[in-house]
């Protein structure tokens, strides 16, 4: 059958060059694996050469591979499954590039692109490591290739094409629109692209996390390369500079997913612990932890062995995240892991392919590996470098532990040992966050005392004296800023009692004296000379990062808390401090408070061209005088899907120096009630009060402070003879201004009862006096809240206190990274100025 | 003994220790049944919509109260309480996962994951709507 109006020749194009990637890197693999291991001279050099031809034409290969795919989703191919499954065609065109890696095939895409970048630039200065080097970066670019293959061998699927047609699909093989020819006359439209990931972060984030993944091959390659040509030592110099890079841009590439995280409120904050976060954490810590004793190493001798563990298991944890959020292991424990494409076998298979050659090689030649017998003093840095890498592996132990708890329930299945000891499925902790903090806490203590006082350590050994004399000010400064921030107040959780908040002054007194003794440090040790310090920048980087988010995290503060709702139901109940009723209710125009300040929702609109919906929501602040100090308003906005009366939220936040204000919708009421005809079907509901009793509304209470039996009401005018009575209510809202109300009940002509309503516009309250009950010496008011009518929003306010600490934090950290990468490099270079630094050479 | 060694062993029964701790901490997954026996602790119950009965939200009323039911693995239908907003889209949720505790009859969970249907699988049902039924092939 022909099928009208298909472009096949892109997806033919890209396929093809998907297929010249995966045989290209199958040669060059093979080729640099010969360049080793053959032991003449100019027969290497030619395999070299041919290895060189295979990388380069992969590379170009896997571009192709991109620009097609780009060229199918920029053109609206919908008869692609990727772009029918990831595009619209309302999607905004900066977006294109977010739908592209939004699949699992456009993200090994992105991986495969990068190791292509880092294979040419180690092709070109790594000199006689290139040949072992470049065979390990080739096998993963083989193995990466192979996950856009798509092809069935021996009844194995083998990758997934990121080309494959809508309609060959499997699910869709039988289904009937496929069977006539002109199909793609009745999709107009694509599925679109998931509305979170429609977020400048999500065009950005995925490039940077993906270098960052593709950097950690290069210190494992060096370090492999070392032990299978039995050059023990010598890539210890070349692999700093990659070491550092690694460490600068997964980092940069976490905090960004973080940055996204927190602007989009995802996960509600910049960092919840979601294995999708954690499974990128471990192999930076580890690769922190490797540079690290390759460091202790270079100046003293000490810590090879730990160096080349710290450095495979490094990318062999990459590997190990990159199984867990793909291949559908993660599915109960975090939504934001990728669908199964059923490739968990071949991601088996490239974990093993890297792991089992590593960790063989390193036991097969343990005692080849150069140890030194001398041990090291107490007194000098190196030990403490190799303390420190201890304490991070720990933490990537603990936090790789619980992130893998469905695989441990897996592997417990597969060895039959759960029917055996008769265990339940294992979960996640039910309070991850804490889970993970309590014992996270204690480990940013010691390694934030560390990185503050290990650089004023010399390698081999420092004299006593010297080390006190040199760490007494930035001690004393710390200690007075740390008493400082706690006396002013800038700590105080109590959540999960006193015990922990000890331990969480503890780590503001670890992480000031982290940026306070490594500032010192630059300013006096290394005299202000910020090529030579990016170590010390990159630590007060670190520093603040853990600072700002103690500080944050442990003044975060839901202002947009219902009070009023937990006044009435269930201030008694155990559960009510756990379930703080987070969502509060903005009336249209009524002025809502909320912490300091006092929210008015104050109506919606659209913009042409723009799916979203705006809320705007007006923030006032006053001083205690009731004059208003501060006013601003808020777009929170929403897509808003009215079919389903779905929405997807956008927070908008309002960001000052010392703390942000985010505000979001939780829920919009029903939109087609917004056209409907306003229908008063609610229900007047009756309450039997005495004085000083209080009735209890959607948005307040009111308390019958008594009857007046001369009522004053604009809808009652006296007449003779009447018997009448008013009740005085007091009605407080959820702001603190009240209204007072008095409903009239009268009898007239000594037989008819009247009740006479008052009102109360703003709250679409009607509130009647329609009984009195003098045996019980009470009274029957009724209450009715117009409620069809009204517009409203449900939304969320949070305020984080000192995020930008963290934020900078981060910046200053990169920023010393790459300085450090750039001062290594140019060590690495000038062999004569090296060495005269060498003998200076900090951490 | 060198240093290092005994760092190392420091270092290993710490690791140790934190992972005994850990696992205490792990929640199980259960059914409703199994929840009850052990009521006042939070687990983990992974169960399906029951879309028969009605899903309570009403934020006039209470901005912070959700209810719905959800009949677990073992075919139990229990009322399900959660304090907060309703999530987008909650009707879509093919199965999920709740964390809390049994009280009396209801369920309060205090965290809610929905496991929606790829977008994959729907790929028929949106496509089958625009296909005339009776074209010829």
């Amino acid at each position: 059958m022909n099928f009208v109006g298909e472009h096949l020749l892109p997806g033919q194009i890209g396929h093809f060059a998907a297929i010249l990637a995966f045989v290209a890197s199958l040669v060059a693999t093979v080729a640099y694996y010969c360049a080793v291991v053959n032991k003449e001279e100019p027969v290497r050099e030619s395999w070299k050469k041919i290895a060189r031809w295979g990388f380069f034409i992969q590379s170009i290969a896997v571009l192709a591979v991109f620009s097609c795919l780009y060229y199918i989703l920029y053109n609206h191919f919908f008869e692609y499954k990727y772009a029918w499954r990831n595009t619209s065609r309302d999607l905004p065109i900066q977006y294109l590039l977010s739908s592209l890696w939004s699949d699992q095939e456009g993200s090994f895409l992105l991986w495969s692109i990068w190791n292509s970048v880092l294979g040419i630039i180690l092709i070109r200065t790594s000199r006689k490591w290139e040949s072992p080097v470049m065979t390990v970066i080739s096998l993963s670019q083989l193995m990466m290739s192979s996950m856009l293959l798509g092809i069935f061998i021996l009844g194995y699927k083998v990758g997934s094409n990121p080309f494959m047609l809508l309609r060959q699909a499997e699910e869709n093989q039988v289904a009937p629109i496929f069977q006539s020819p002109d199909y793609l006359s009745f999709i107009h439209d694509g599925n679109g692209l998931n509305l979170t990931l429609q977020n400048y972060w999500m065009v950005i984030h995925p490039p940077v996390l993906f270098l960052g993944f593709a950097s950690m091959i290069v210190p494992f390659a060096f370090a492999f390369a070392g032990i299978w040509t039995r050059d023990y030592t010598g890539w210890t110099k070349p692999v700093l500079p990659w070491g550092l890079f690694a460490i600068a841009i997964l980092g940069l590439g976490i905090m960004m997913g973080a940055a996204w995280a927190y602007e989009s409120l995802n996960f509600g904050g910049y960092w919840a612990w979601d294995p999708v976060e954690n499974a990128s954490l471990v192999p930076w810590l580890l690769m922190v932890a490797g540079v690290h004793t390759c460091l202790a190493y270079k100046s003293t001798g000490h810590a090879l062995k730990s160096t080349v563990f710290f450095f495979f298991l490094a990318f062999i944890t990459i590997l190990y995240s990159t199984f867990l959020t793909r291949s559908g292991v993660l599915g109960d424990s975090s939504v934001h892991s990728f669908t199964d494409l059923g490739m968990s076998g071949q991601l088996l298979i490239f974990m093993g392919a890297f792991t089992i050659p590593a960790i063989w090689l390193m036991i097969a030649r343990r005692k080849e590996i150069p140890v030194l017998h001398k041990e090291e003093s107490t007194y000098s840095r190196e030990f403490w470098l190799f303390v420190g890498s201890l304490v991070l592996l720990i933490s990537a132990i603990q936090i790789t532990f619980t992130t893998s708890i469905p695989v441990w329930n897996k592997l417990l299945d597969l060895f039959g040992l759960k029917k055996l000891f008769n265990l339940d499925e294992m979960a996640p902790p039910s309070d991850a966050m804490f889970h993970y903090n309590k014992i996270q806490i204690w480990l940013a203590v010691i390694l934030g005392l560390l990185t503050a006082v290990v650089q004023y350590m010399r390698y081999k050994d420092t004299p006593r004296r010297v080390l006190g004399k040199k760490l007494l000010v930035p001690t004393v400064l710390s200690l007075v800023i740390t008493l400082a921030i706690i006396f002013a107040g800038g700590v105080n959780y109590t959540d999960y009692g006193a015990g922990f908040l000890g331990a969480i002054y503890l780590m503001l007194f670890a992480t000031v004296y982290a940026v306070v003794a490594n500032v010192l440090y630059i300013i006096s040790d290394q005299k202000g000379k910020i090529k030579a310090a990016g170590a010390s920048i990159a630590h007060v980087g670190f520093g603040m990062v853990l600072l700002g988010a103690l500080l944050s995290s442990s003044r975060k503060e839901v202002i947009s808390l219902d009070k009023m709702k937990m006044l009435s139901q269930d201030i008694f109940r155990k559960e009510s401090k756990q379930n703080a009723r987070e969502n509060i209710m903005l009336p249209l125009g009524v002025p809502v408070e909320m912490g300091a300040y006092h929210a008015t929702f104050v109506g919606d609109s659209i913009a042409p061209g723009d799916a979203k919906v705006y809320f705007k929501v007006d923030y006032e602040r006053k001083d205690k005088a009731g004059n208003i100090v501060e006013r601003f308003r808020l777009y929170p906005n929403a897509f808003v899907n009215s079919k389903e009366n779905a929405l997807t939220s956008n927070p908008a936040s309002r960001h000052y120096l010392h703390k942000d204000i985010f505000t979001y919708i939780t829920a919009t009421p029903p939109l087609k009630d917004k056209t409907a005809p306003a229908n008063d079907t609610a229900n007047y509901t009756s309450h039997l009060v005495a004085e000083g009793d209080s009735i209890f509304f959607s948005k307040g209470f009111m308390i019958m402070r008594g009857i007046e039996k001369d009522p004053k009401n604009r809808n009652y005018q006296a007449r003779q003879g009447d018997l009448a009575v008013g009740a005085n209510l007091e009605v407080y809202t959820q702001t603190d201004d009240h209204f007072n109300l008095q409903p009239v009940y009268l009898i007239r002509d000594s037989a008819y009862q009247y009740s006479i309503e008052d009102t109360l516009a703003p709250l679409a309250l009607q509130v009647r006096f329609s009984k009195i009950l003098p045996a019980e010496n009470k009274i029957e008011i009724k209450v009715k809240e117009a409620d069809a009518n009204s517009d409203y929003i449900i939304m969320k306010a949070i305020v984080f206190p000192y995020i930008n600490v963290l934020w900078l934090g981060v910046i200053v950290m990169i920023v010393g990274t790459l300085i450090a990468v750039v001062y290594r490099v140019k060590l690495n270079k000038g062999s004569v100025k090296a060495t005269a630094a060498r003998v200076k050479e900090k951490v | 003994m060198k240093k290092t060694n005994i760092i190392l062993l420091v270092v290993i029964a710490v690791a140790i220790g934190v992972i005994i701790t850990m696992v205490g901490d792990f929640s199980t997954y259960e059914t409703f049944a199994t929840a009850r026996q052990k009521e006042g602790k939070e687990f983990h119950v992974i169960g399906t919509l029951d879309t028969l009965q009605t899903m309570t939200y009403d934020p006039l009323k209470d901005a912070n109260f959700f209810s719905f039911y959800v009949k677990d693995k073992k075919g139990e239908t229990r009322k399900v309480v959660f304090n907060g907003a309703k999530p987008t889209d909650f009707e879509k949720a093919e199965s999920v996962v709740l964390t809390g505790m049994m009280d009396g009859n209801d369920f309060h969970c205090s965290k809610i994951l929905m496991k929606c249907p790829s977008k994959y699988k729907n790929d028929q049902v949106v496509l089958g709507k625009t296909e005339p039924a009776n074209k010829p092939l």
